[in-house]
Formats: structure tokens, sequence, C-alpha cells
């Protein structure tokens, strides 16, 4: 630091409390280190089964026929070691190394920081063992079942404290802009997790969503959307506006930007998370509101982008020399590029285009590997020489991990979004006579495939990054002696010393002085565009069309139903037929707000690796599921779903069914009192006898109580209550089908209209 | 759609009018608020995380 700047703080500091003495104290660099261990084992568990989805997809057999490390339930365990347990302990490395300093107070409790530490390993390695094994809620992001969300909470509420705590300890009067950032982490994130996980328990390990359908998707993606934004970006900003000056030695360009940027992102971000849902059953109006936020969140994230890199005007010669510094230039510009390519795909015929396809991987990857990956390194590789005392082992392997890093991230996103475009394309694309040129949807898929292997190559090379970082930093611990404390001297701050002084800036130094009232106004600006997008699906029943013909499903289907959920083929099939052309011809009728009324939780997906499974039902004969789960290929050659022979094998479990219809008649399903004491069992019966007769005429003898035929009785009664139906009952459907005009000029709506 | 909601929500006008005033008043207060700040006043807090208070070391700057 300068001696300017040195003195400008001193005086800053010292002048109302003259009369105080400095007090001498000690940071806490054990927890810090704890969480740099687990940020760097549980990113390379993360990353290692992401790449093993990666391989899956286009080696579907690497599975080994291992129902536990299968893609649908290997997927959620990688999404949830990379953000929870790799980021989320990225976080608290960096929250508990710059808060201290910042506040000039050690940690408010040394047993809280070990009782959040050790809670959240616990349920992370919860999480590890429970996703393979198919207990999920299968809401992305928010998988985990009750007794683990539970668990979050508290170690949640722990950290709140602690950082709360420490904050109204502080030795230093204001509340730099990165403890902003952390707060509104730490209590938007509680608001998300408290909503999102409306659950009714059917057992130990099993719970329905309070939420049907629409409301269940609207909620979901609200918190998805959010989770990307309080978990995955602002602890990382409050991160970057800490390290980044202390890397480059110069205080941040514009402390007055960064005050805007944490207003402004903090209050626009949270009405953006209907971009989610665009061209799906979600009401119009909630469309269109997630659009146009979405497109004004680039603004702030543009904002705090150029404050971070402006921060390196006059010293882009020690980004040459200081690796460190290079993650964070790059972790900044993806920051950017992901940030203004969230709201161009929000745009909607924009997401036409791209919506379900690898161009979302490709998206989120470039936060991921970009963002959060890269500003993750460039931390760990400042924190590690400090906590040893020493220097790093070797710039030179740093600057090799860089390389590779970065190159893995090319390799991984350009062709993903090679693919992305190429699926959109593919999947819209008609013949000059009016078909669907790509009618069967497994050419899209073959089509792909070698971006597939290409991502698989770029994911190794990332991972390969990361252990020559792991390498670095062991070395550089050996070479060192571990600092469990550091003694620091500040003058304390007593408010009777530091009355609040009155002039034009008064009011921003008062409220920066007073976390807890800077707490709840934060609060505030974060629940009012929450209150905007949830109160009215709340309130609005009839939001959502009634479909008379809709109706619960069977028990039968609703155990398979359970056992899709298990799977995660919600990871790769869709169950939403957009209002498009393309999309009517291809799968039938587009889908309906009133279809999923009691669909506890919504399976919409977000992602099409394989095709839209919402009109599945009767489109294929009992036989050919059987066949097709059994081993896809034998039905669809070239395909890269995985075989499911355990279905074939595993008895259903139907003495959970009785807890299950209950929890379900708590939230509103309509099944009758009494319906699981006797008459749900004979009716499971009678179902499972029919579709083993109809396996019978396909040359197939099962067993009429094994899992498979579960499954088969849920996918043929996909989407097909409203081909029964009379027609809709008032008011009409949610979303009008899109006028795309085919090869010859026709509104596609003429072909939804003649389906009615 | 939007009229259908409007519709059925008692008092939804008076809803989407507040959350439009809500919103521009917040940003042109934040803006007009961040705009009138002192100069000394920033530049004191931005150069908060470089003093850490650390009593010996090597820990203010990087090697």
């Amino acid at each position: 630091m300068s001696l300017a700047a040195s003195q400008n703080i001193s005086a800053v500091a010292s002048s109302p409390a003259r009369s105080v003495q400095a007090e001498t104290f000690k940071y806490d660099n054990a927890i810090v280190r704890a969480f740099a261990i687990a940020t760097v084992v549980w990113g390379l568990v993360g990353m290692t089964a992401g790449l093993l989805c990666a391989v899956q997809l286009f080696f579907p057999g690497a599975n080994l026929d291992f129902q536990f490390i299968t893609f649908g339930r290997l997927r959620p365990l990688h999404t949830n070691a990379v953000i929870f347990a790799f980021v989320g302990n990225g976080m608290f490395m960096g929250i508990y190394y710059s808060l201290q300093r910042l506040c000039k107070a050690r940690m408010f409790s040394d047993f809280v920081s070990w009782f959040h530490f050790w809670g959240w390993q616990a349920i992370i390695v919860s999480a590890a063992l429970t996703l393979p094994l198919g207990l999920t809620t299968s809401k992305e992001y928010a998988e985990l079942e009750w007794p683990i969300k539970i668990a979050i909470t508290v170690v949640w509420v722990a950290f709140t404290i602690n950082l709360i705590g420490t904050i109204l300890r502080r030795r230093e009067k204001h509340m730099y802009v990165a403890i902003w950032f952390y707060i509104a982490t730490a209590l938007t994130v509680a608001v998300l997790h408290l909503t999102n996980s409306m659950v009714i328990p059917a057992g130990w390990f099993k719970s329905y969503s309070m939420y049907a359908g629409v409301q269940d998707a609207l909620v979901q993606w609200w918190y998805g959307h959010n989770a990307v934004a309080f978990f995955l970006t602002t602890p990382y900003l409050g991160m970057m506006y800490y390290f980044l000056p202390k890397a480059a030695n110069r205080p941040v360009f514009s402390y007055r930007l960064s005050i805007i940027h944490f207003w402004a992102l903090i209050f626009v971000y949270i009405w953006a998370g209907p971009h989610h849902l665009l061209y799906t059953a979600l009401p119009d109006w909630a469309q269109s509101l997630g659009m146009v936020f979405s497109l004004m969140l680039i603004a702030p994230s543009w904002g705090g982008m150029l404050n971070g890199l402006l921060t390196l005007r006059g010293a882009w010669d020690k980004v040459r020399q200081d690796p460190m510094l290079k993650f964070m230039v790059v972790a900044i510009t993806a920051y950017g590029m992901a940030t203004l390519e969230g709201p161009t795909l929000a745009i909607k015929s924009v997401n036409s285009l791209s919506h379900y396809t690898d161009w979302t991987i490709a998206h989120v990857h470039t936060g991921a590997l970009g963002w959060n990956g890269f500003l993750t390194f460039s931390v760990l590789y400042w924190i590690f020489p400090r906590l040893y005392n020493t220097r790093l082992y070797s710039i030179k392997l740093a600057n090799y991990h860089f390389w590779i890093a970065l190159l893995g991230m090319m390799f991984y996103v350009v062709p993903m979004y090679v693919a992305g475009v190429t699926e959109g394309l593919m999947w819209k694309q008609f013949t000059a006579d009016g078909f669907l040129q790509y009618p069967n949807f497994l050419e899209t898929v073959v089509q792909i495939v070698p971006m597939y292997k290409l991502r698989a190559i770029g994911g190794t090379l990332y991972i390969a990054g990361v252990w020559l970082m792991v390498y670095n930093l062991y070395r550089t611990a050996k070479s060192g002696v571990f600092v469990k404390e550091t003694e620091a001297q500040a003058v304390p701050f007593r408010r009777e010393h530091a009355p609040v002084e009155r002039g034009p800036h008064w009011i921003h130094r008062w409220l920066e002085a007073k976390p807890l009232t800077f707490t709840v106004l934060s609060v505030l600006a974060i629940l009012i565009g929450g209150m905007v997008e949830i109160i009215p699906m709340y309130l609005v029943k009839e939001n959502v069309p009634t479909i008379s013909s809709v109706k619960p499903y069977t028990p039968l289907e609703l155990l398979g139903r359970d056992i899709y959920i298990r799977e995660g083929c919600v990871g790769c099939h869709s169950q939403m037929v957009r209002p498009f052309r393309s999309e009517t011809e291809r799968y039938g009728e587009y889908s309906k707000a009133g279809e999923f009324v009691y669909d506890h939780p919504f399976l919409w997906g977000s992602k099409r690796t394989g095709p839209d499974l919402h009109r599945e039902g009767g489109k294929y004969p009992d036989a050919w599921h059987y066949n097709h789960l059994e081993n896809p290929r034998s039905t669809s050659p070239g395909s890269i779903m995985p075989n499911y022979p355990w279905l074939l094998s595993q008895k259903l479990d139907t003495t959970s069914l009785p807890a299950r219809i209950q929890a379900l008649r708590k939230i509103g399903v309509p099944y009758p009192d009494g319906f699981e004491n006797g008459p749900a069992q004979k009716d499971l019966q009678e179902q499972s006898e029919k579709i083993v007769a109809n396996l019978k005429t396909g040359s197939i003898t099962a067993n009429d109580n094994r899992e498979i035929i579960a499954v088969i009785a849920y996918l043929q009664r996909l989407g097909t209550d409203i081909k029964a139906a009379p027609p809709v009952a008032t008011p009409p459907a949610t979303v009008q089908p899109t006028a795309e005009l085919d090869s010859h000029g026709q509104d596609a709506r003429a072909t939804t209209t003649a389906a009615k | 759609m939007i009229e259908h909601v409007l519709h059925h929500l008692n008092g939804i006008e008076v809803f989407g009018i507040i959350s439009v005033c809500l919103f521009f008043g917040f940003f042109t207060a934040m803006l007009l608020w961040a705009s009138r700040l002192k100069k000394t006043y920033l530049n004191s807090m931005q150069e908060l995380p470089l003093d850490s208070g650390e009593k010996n070391s090597n820990q203010d700057s990087h090697e």
C-alpha cells in the first residue's frame, strides 16, 4: 500500500478514537485452511463426477450397468458437488479469510466456525451417499431430501450467526463492499432455500413438493436462478472486491461503482427467474417480466466486471508475471461473458432456439469453469503461501495450470456451443414439403456425439490442471510452517467515539455503520422482486386453467413416476412441448398448464439429451418400452441412453404406497379417503396384470411385480389425459402457440387448432 | 393472460403500479445517493482491504 494511502486509512480509523488504545488480537487461519483443503478435495470429486457424466454421453456403457453411477443419478451429484461443495467451501474459505481482516476481528465464535465446517462437510457426504442411491426430489440444485434440507438450514443459520456476529464485533467502523455481498448471500440463500424446500414427507427419504406443476416450476426456477445469483455470484463478487485489490496492491477502480453494482445487482437479479421457463406453460406475464429484468441485469453485471478489470489499469505488467492475477482476470472476463450471454439467452426468440440444447450447458460452464473455477484457483494461490508464511512453490507450475485450465475450458465450451446451435437448428428444420427434416430425434443426437467427445477432452484437461495445483499447493505447504493464528492490531471501534457526521453522504455512512439496518434493507431489496413474481402465483388458483379430464396418477403410475424421479430421467428428457410447430409436429399437442395440476414435483426438465416425453403415452407398445429400457440400442440404434437392466430385476416396493398417497392427499391430490387401504393395491395389481398381458403379445414374459412395469405404466400415461378430454374448460389455455411459419407460409396455429 | 391474472386478483392494479414505482424510486434514489458521496470518504473506503492490521509480515504485499 502506498504511504499516502496508509496515512489516509490511519487518520480515518484512529481520529475519532484517539483516547482508545490499539488492541492486539489474532485472526483464525485454521478454519480458513480447513475450508481451503475441502475446496480442493471436493472440487476434484465434483469435477471427476462431471467427467464420468461427460464420458457416458458418448459411451453409455461407462456406467458398467451399475445403477449408482448411471448418468441420471450422477449428474445431480456432479452439480451439487461442484456448486455446494467446491464453490461452497471456496466461498467460506474466502469469507472467513477476508471478513476477519476487513472487520479487524477474529470470527465471532470458534465453536460456531467449526460447527459450520463439519456440518457442511457432513451435508456434502450425505449428498454423495443419497444421490447415487436415487434419493432425490429431482428439483435442480435442490435435489437433497428433507432431512438433509433441515440440516442445511441449521448449518446455514450457524454460518449467518458467525457472519453477523463478527460484523457486530468489528473494530473497523465501516463495512467494505465485500461484506455487503456476504450479507446478501447469507440472507438470500436462506430465503430461497426455505421457500423452495416446502415439501411433505412420505417417508424418511421421500417427499413431494407442496407446489404442483406451474407453481412448482416457477418457485423452483425462482430458486434455481437466484441460487446462481446468490451462491455462485454474490459471494464471489465480494471475494473479487477483496482479493483483487490485495493482489494488485491497489484499491478498487471505483468504490462508487461498487456501491451501485451491489444495490442494482441484488435488486434486479431476483426478478429474472422466469427466463428459465420461456415458452413453457408458465403465464406470459411472468415470462415477459423475467425477460425484461434479465436484460436489465447486463448493466450492473458489466459495471462490476469493468470495475474489476479497471482496477488493474496501469498494472497489467503484474498480470504477466503473477499467475494469481492471470486467473483473476480470466475469471472476471468469464463473469462478463456469462452475464452478457445470460440475458441474451433470456430473449424469447433466442431462447426458442437455445433452450433444452447444449448451449445452456456451454453457458453455465463459462460461469462455473471460468468465473467460479478460476477465481477459486486464484484465491487458493493467494491464500496458501500466506497461511504457511512462505512463497508459492512454483510460479511456473501455476502458469502451466493456468494455460491447461484455459485450454480445457475452451475445449469444453466451444464444442458445446456448436452442439447447442446444431441441435436447435436441426430440431426446427423443415423440408420444402413442410415435413420435419429430422423427424427421428436420434439423428440430432448422433450428429453431436463428436462434440461430446471433445467436451470430455476439455474436462480432462481442466482436471489435469487442478492436479497440478494440488501438487503445487502441497509443496508450498511443505516448504513453510502453518500459521495457525495471525496476530493483528487495531483501534477498537466505539460508537460513542465516532458520532455520525451530517452531510450529503451521512445516510450511507450511517447505513453501512449499522449492519442490522443494512441487513434488513438488503433483504427488503431482494424480497420485493420475489414477491412481485411469486405472490400472484400463490394467490390466483385461476391462473392455472383446469382441464376436467386430467386425473391423479393411478397407484402403479405414481410408483412408476417415483422411479422416473429416482433414476433422474428428468436430466435428459423434458416434459414440456412448447407451442412451436416444430415441436407439435414432432411430439404432438403443446403442453397446457392444466395438465400438471397433480404433478408434485413438476418434471418439465431443462435439457433434451433425449426427446421430450410429455406426449409419450400411447406412442409405442408396452413391449417397445420394455426392450428399450433393457437396452435402448435394441430399439434405437445409436442411442446414448444407458441400459436399465435393474428395472427388470428389482421388485417394486409397494409398502410405501399408503404413505405416498396420504402425503399427496394432504397437499391437494384428490385421492378418495381410505383409497390407500386396499383399493389402491387392488388397482395397482389389475393395472400390472394388464401390462404383463400386453407384454406377452410382444413375446415378453415378465413378472408383474417388477419396477419396469410401473415405469411403463407411467410412460404410457404421460400426456394422454388431454387426448380423451372434452373441450378445455374456461379459462382458455395459458399460452397461445407462437406463429411459426412453415415453408409454405402457413401458420403453425393451424396445426394445434386442428389437434383440438 | 395478464388480463386474466389481473382480473382474478383483487387490487392487482395497485400491485403493478406499486412495483413500478418501487423499482424506479429505488434506482433513482440509489443513483442520486451514490453520486453525492464524498470523494474523501470513497477513497478511505476503497483502501480498507489494503490494511488488514496484521502486525508482521509479507501478508499485505504480494510476491
